[in-house]
């Protein structure tokens, strides 16, 4: 009996963790490249969710069909991101204070207006109200002094910094979705039949967003391996002094790399919507970023094909965990799975801290 | 070399500046719950800052020890109520929060401490998560249900005394807290443990080949930071709210806070986190007013632009202003 709930739930792991790994893979490629952590990572998987839903339920589009905006969505976030956060941190090019001249000034304040002008248009869309104005006007001003200011070097705990900037993304992600969409918990359903393999019945969906998973991380895998772009990137990750001296550019590697990387984790949102397409809101990410980071640290943390291979390994364990604390009376199997996977991170960051699967 | 007597001057500021804090709350009626907010966010950064500032490690687990400490706070209570122990019960209440959080504490930083940087906040990020389901998932402490212990106060302390302690004496307590954090890390900052946390945060390789066992003075604060948070844990929620449960407490928005708070004032100075406590407060209560449910959203930019922009704080940068003249001794 034990064994085969055992074996169906098992089999329900291997294909939920393909979809985790294919989840994880824009952590460990950022991390790869950057030697960044996005500890944002679960709003990015939100907004994801947030791309499938909207798709399915304003326009009747399927989320396997929702893949390309999604991702479209995640690199352009990705590049925001980077370039208001992350690489005046990373990256200290172009440091020292510009100039205020009367025309920079007036190219600013002309920029602010139609900024102004554009939101009260499209406020026909979502109800928009004075806060969101004063936060657009807010970041505005942010990207302002920004480029007055350049990048500054950091002369201490870049590391700090950069933790501190992508968490600040992720909290900045999830304040605007809650603005927009509310705090409540939505959920869809896109049912395409279910096929019964004996031990567990698997619906259709869950099939798609599993191999819809491992096409993606053969792309990726192709991608890194047979183009030159691919190996350009590549080459970062083995050396960044030696890539540039070779003609890479390595400033724009790192801005791909990490618009790519939250354009993977944005996509891996809408697949995750396939298996659990309820629970949609604003603060869902942060199961998933611990979650992903288990996986990372399972697959090596700085290989995606790792984290991939990390992502089965953790679905796998984190089933069969819940099937035997399931039979254990008096445990709350959903909160406990849970609690396990915490503990998993800590004993692979105690005893293998480069990884199981020892990539590279 | 500086004067025995001139190493401690530094806490004369934080001494007036909650003095002023405690006076304002006292004197002007009705301000009394503003001033109980202010006092928490002073004192959350005071403890937050003790490690993040003096080693550049951030915890993103850290309300955990809060809550930890607030649950010590609450089974006290919730036990012992009808033993006829009086007051003590609260010592006995603050001895299990600081015991909670200390085990909790080593817990953690026996596996998170020797992992640098990143690895770090990694195993970090899930601690109050981690723990919470632990609670919920084996039914510890109650479970998902939590503790409400408005009854055995009562009980406990008699009716008007339960109502003082939670409206009036469990802020002044968190004000002890305040000062008992602010004088620990002056104490560190002025001697062996605050130069070699200086030193580590500054190179950590550096220092451990100038023979800096780093691991231990990393434990020290971290363990003397979680402490302070289980006070904290134990006077301002538990005893103030008297009830706790496992989704309140281990909610991550206070680790946000924390770092604002920190960032705000300037990590590493002592003076930073009341500055940055002061501005933090004072503005989310306007905002809470002016334009409710939006403080998270106006925060988190803020803190990527002080990060980029301004990473040194606003003491950070008073500190500099003010070397060569006579305030130099007092700011730090």
């Amino acid at each position: 009996m034990l064994f085969e709930q055992l074996a169906g739930n098992l089999v329900q792991g291997l294909v939920l963790g393909a979809v985790y790994g294919m989840a994880t893979m824009g952590l460990s490629l950022i991390f790869g490249v950057l030697q960044v952590v996005n500890v944002g990572h679960g709003a990015f998987i939100m907004v994801g969710a947030f791309t499938s839903l909207m798709m399915f339920q304003a326009m009747g589009i399927p989320p396997i069909l929702a893949i390309p905006a999604a991702f479209l969505i995640g690199m352009a976030l990705g590049m925001l991101f980077y370039f208001g956060a992350v690489k005046p941190l990373v990256s200290p090019s172009g440091s020292g204070i510009k100039k205020m001249t009367p025309k920079r000034l007036g190219a600013a304040a002309g920029m602010f207006v139609g900024l102004m002008i554009l939101m009260w248009i499209s406020s026909g869309f979502f109800s928009l109200n004075i806060a969101i104005y004063l936060f657009v006007g807010i970041i505005f001003l942010y990207g302002f002094a920004l480029y007055i200011y350049g990048g500054r070097r950091q002369d201490k705990a870049p590391e700090l910094a950069t933790l501190l900037a992508t968490f600040s993304c992720g909290v900045i992600l999830e304040e605007v979705v809650k603005q927009v969409f509310t705090s409540e918990a939505r959920g869809f359903n896109w049912d395409i039949g279910k096929i019964d393999i004996g031990i567990t019945v698997l619906p259709y969906t869950k099939l798609v967003a599993a191999f819809g998973s491992l096409a993606i991380a053969v792309i990726l895998y192709m991608w890194f391996n047979k183009t030159r772009a691919g190996m350009a990137m590549r080459s970062v990750v083995e050396d960044d002094v030696g890539a540039r001296v070779c003609g890479v550019d390595v400033d724009w590697q790192y801005a791909l790399s990490f618009s790519l990387g939250i354009g993977l984790t944005v996509t891996s949102g809408v697949l995750l919507t396939m298996f659990i397409p309820v629970g949609i809101n604003p603060y869902m990410g942060g199961p998933y970023t611990l979650k992903a980071f288990v996986i990372a640290v399972l697959g090596g943390l700085s290989s995606p094909y790792g984290a991939f291979f990390g992502g089965v390994v953790f679905g796998l364990l984190e089933n069969g965990s819940y099937t035997l604390f399931a039979n254990i009376q008096g445990l709350e199997p959903f909160a406990m799975t849970r609690f396990f996977s915490f503990v998993m991170l800590l004993v692979i960051l105690l005893i293998r801290p480069t990884g199981l699967l020892r990539a590279k | 070399m500086m004067k025995r007597t001139h190493k401690y001057f530094p806490i004369l500021p934080v001494l007036v500046a909650y003095g002023a804090l405690l006076g304002y709350g006292l004197f002007f009626p009705g301000k009394w719950q503003l001033v109980s907010q202010l006092a928490f966010y002073c004192t959350l950064g005071q403890a937050f800052n003790l490690f993040m500032g003096m080693t550049g490690y951030v915890d993103f687990g850290y309300v955990a020890f809060m809550g930890v400490g607030t649950y010590g706070m609450a089974i006290s209570i919730y036990h012992l109520n009808e033993k006829g122990l009086g007051l003590s019960i609260i010592l006995i209440g603050l001895s299990l929060a600081v015991a909670f959080s200390i085990i909790l504490s080593l817990a953690v930083g026996a596996v998170a401490l020797r992992l640098r940087g990143a690895y770090f906040a990694i195993a970090t990020i899930g601690v109050n998560e981690g723990f919470r389901f632990l609670i919920e998932g084996a039914r510890i402490w109650n479970g998902s249900e939590g503790i409400i212990f408005t009854r055995h106060m009562k009980k406990a302390f008699g009716k008007p005394a339960a109502m003082a302690i939670g409206t009036f004496w469990a802020d002044i307590m968190m004000f002890g807290v305040a000062v008992l954090a602010a004088v620990l890390t002056l104490v560190y900052m002025r001697n062996k443990v605050g130069y070699a946390l200086t030193a580590l945060r500054e190179d950590e390789d550096a220092a451990k080949v100038m023979g800096i066992n780093v691991t231990k003075y990393k434990i020290i604060a971290f363990i003397t930071s979680a402490a302070l948070a289980g006070l904290l844990g134990a006077t301002a929620w538990a005893l103030k709210l008297q009830y706790v449960y496992p989704t309140d407490v281990f909610e991550i928005h206070y680790t946000v806070e924390a770092i604002i708070i920190v960032l705000l004032g300037g990590a590493g100075t002592l003076l930073g986190p009341i500055v940055g406590g002061l501005i933090y407060g004072i503005s989310k209560y306007y905002l809470s007013i002016v334009l409710p449910g939006f403080q998270l959203l106006i925060f988190a930019p803020l803190i990527v632009a002080i990060i980029v922009l301004f990473p040194e704080g606003t003491v950070g940068i008073l500190k500099k202003k003010v070397i060569n003249t006579p305030l130099q001794k007092f700011i730090i």
